[in-house]
């Protein structure tokens, strides 16, 4: 099988406040495949943004290759989704204006771009909060309102920048559900940035665990865990603790 | 109410008793409401009360000025008891509402050409980084010049006439508008930018779709600090040289010793600051609603 994301011998060099250089990623190789819900995690400064912002086309690699489809990735498209942590709706647009957005810049006519965002304002469970604005609602809410934005386009896959770090943790277990909903409904492809070990052994089905300084990708864990996961279950507590392991050997 | 302490749960009510619960919570309900809206009227019309309370022990400290102090000339004080019979024969001659009207149209004609220069400015700059470089040294120069140094060069320029208080009023507008503009654009959140980019927007939609309106709180208040600048300009373009206008109003009562007719003026740039001051945060509130909902 082909991969949908291939990132061959991929290093990234910043220059740090005192001139002095940091790579952010030092030969880091990964293939991400359709279908797969695909986890990174690691300490800050373990070059996870920066990998998504590689394949978002946000930034370019230093050295190595990042392809898309066996096409180098080259700026950012709405063919690659992306849901940031928090503040990256447009607060003067409603929840369903910010949804609509990606069919208004390719000129879809008014009347199909209302019928579409209607269905995924369905799918988040939000047509109550059609129009209202970001600033009148919840943070869980809020980054419901960032996925399907990100999702209307149907893109070939939805990169995820610890979208739910900044919500409350009962939202964020609701969310996590609502998200493997969405994920097995719709057939998606996902790359989810985390630093919670518990939200990865939850989502993925691959953990990528990485380290700091320089950034490299330590051990890749497959999940086989049938869904929906039991937090509560020894086979849970078995995958949670490889992964916390990784990180200490 | 009727309940015994052990009949807490909902499996031990019977739906009668469910039933009367409902119809109490409701009540209670609605009295909640009625007492909101009362506490909230009570507020409101205490609020204005006092702000009428204000402005009257404003007028009777005036009014009882002269006649307190002794050594007070009344012409030099007029109280409002004199100015009030003033302020009639100036409305009735239709000379104060002339002034207002000249006034206020050289203010929106410069206003008008300061916004437009300013906020188109403001885009360039704080998108293009060439144009940010190459202006930065001349823009931040001129914006240190007081527009009231130009009122001179303004008459020998444009001559007596509207274009000279036009041009001043748009030169002391320009450079709120175009700064507080320019730090909106470039302060845009890099997370919005991404965004617009990752949904498809190309560099024209993003600049319209998403830089503009994320600038937007900046811009209004450039706009609004415009506004305070170009009254200013315009009572210093007047004073200086013109045959018609508030600051005109003002400059001939002082050659005539007319103190009371000065007050007015006064009175007249205070009262049309405010109004416009208002009308400015009322258009806002209906134009950019999401810009009041929270951040």
């Amino acid at each position: 099988m082909s991969a949908l994301i291939d990132i061959q011998n991929v290093s990234k060099i910043y220059a740090s406040a005192d001139d002095s250089t940091a790579w952010a990623l030092q030969d880091v190789s990964v293939q991400l495949h359709k279908g797969e819900f695909v986890c990174a995690i690691g300490p800050s400064g373990c070059g996870k943004t920066t990998l998504l912002n590689i394949i978002g086309g946000f930034t370019q690699p230093t050295e190595g290759k990042a392809l898309q489809d066996g096409e180098p990735i080259t700026a950012p498209g709405p063919d690659r989704g992306v849901v940031f942590q928090e503040y990256a709706l447009f607060s003067w647009l409603t929840s369903r204006e910010n949804i609509e957005f990606s069919l208004r810049v390719k000129g879809v006519p008014k009347k199909e771009r209302r019928e579409r965002a209607e269905h995924y304002l369905d799918l988040i469970g939000l047509r109550r909060a059609a129009d209202r604005y970001p600033g009148e609602l919840s943070g869980g809410m809020r980054q419901r309102v960032a996925v399907a934005r990100a999702l209307i386009n149907e893109p070939e896959i939805l990169l995820m920048d610890e979208p739910f770090a900044a919500v409350d943790a009962m939202t964020r277990a609701t969310l996590q559900e609502e998200l493997l909903r969405l994920w097995q409904t719709l057939g998606l492809s996902i790359l989810f940035i985390t630093h919670n070990i518990e939200e990865a052994a939850f989502l993925a089905s691959r953990i990528i665990i990485m380290s700091p300084h320089p950034g490299r990708i330590k051990d890749i864990v497959s999940v086989d865990l049938p869904y929906p996961r039991d937090r509560g279950s020894p086979e849970f507590a078995a995958v949670y603790g490889r992964v916390d392991r990784a990180f200490h050997t | 109410m009727s309940q015994s302490p052990q009949s807490n749960g909902a499996s031990a009510d019977t739906a009668a008793q469910s039933e009367s619960r409902d119809a109490h919570l409701r009540v209670r309900e609605e009295q909640f409401l009625r007492d909101l809206k009362a506490d909230r009227r009570r507020q409101s019309i205490r609020q204005l009360s006092l702000n009428i309370l204000g402005i009257v022990l404003f007028l009777a400290a005036w009014e009882a000025t002269p006649h307190v102090i002794p050594w007070m000339n009344r012409l030099l004080f007029p109280p409002p008891s004199d100015v009030v019979g003033t302020l009639r024969e100036l409305i009735e001659s239709g000379e104060l509402i002339e002034n207002i009207r000249v006034s206020l149209l050289r203010v929106l004609n410069g206003f008008i050409i300061a916004t437009i220069l300013g906020t188109l400015a403001g885009l360039l700059t704080g998108r293009l980084q060439l144009l940010q470089f190459l202006s930065d040294p001349i823009l931040h120069g001129m914006r240190s010049i007081p527009a009231i140094a130009l009122v001179p060069l303004s008459l020998l320029w444009f001559g007596i006439g509207e274009p000279s208080k036009v041009a001043l009023i748009a030169w002391g507008a320009f450079f709120p508008i175009w700064l507080n503009t320019y730090t909106g654009v470039r302060d845009v959140p890099p997370v919005l930018l991404r965004s617009a980019m990752s949904l498809g927007a190309g560099r024209v939609q993003t600049m319209f779709l998403v830089i503009l309106p994320a600038a937007l709180p900046f811009i209004l208040v450039g706009l609004r600090q415009g506004i305070g600048i170009a009254l200013i300009v315009l009572v210093a373009a007047e004073l200086a040289g013109a045959s018609s206008g508030i600051g005109y109003m003002i400059a001939t009562s002082h050659q005539l010793f007319r103190v009371d007719i000065m007050f007015i003026g006064i009175a007249t740039l205070g009262f049309l600051g405010y109004v416009v001051d208002r009308l400015f945060t009322l258009l806002q509130s209906y134009l950019f609603p999401w810009y009041s909902s929270g951040k």
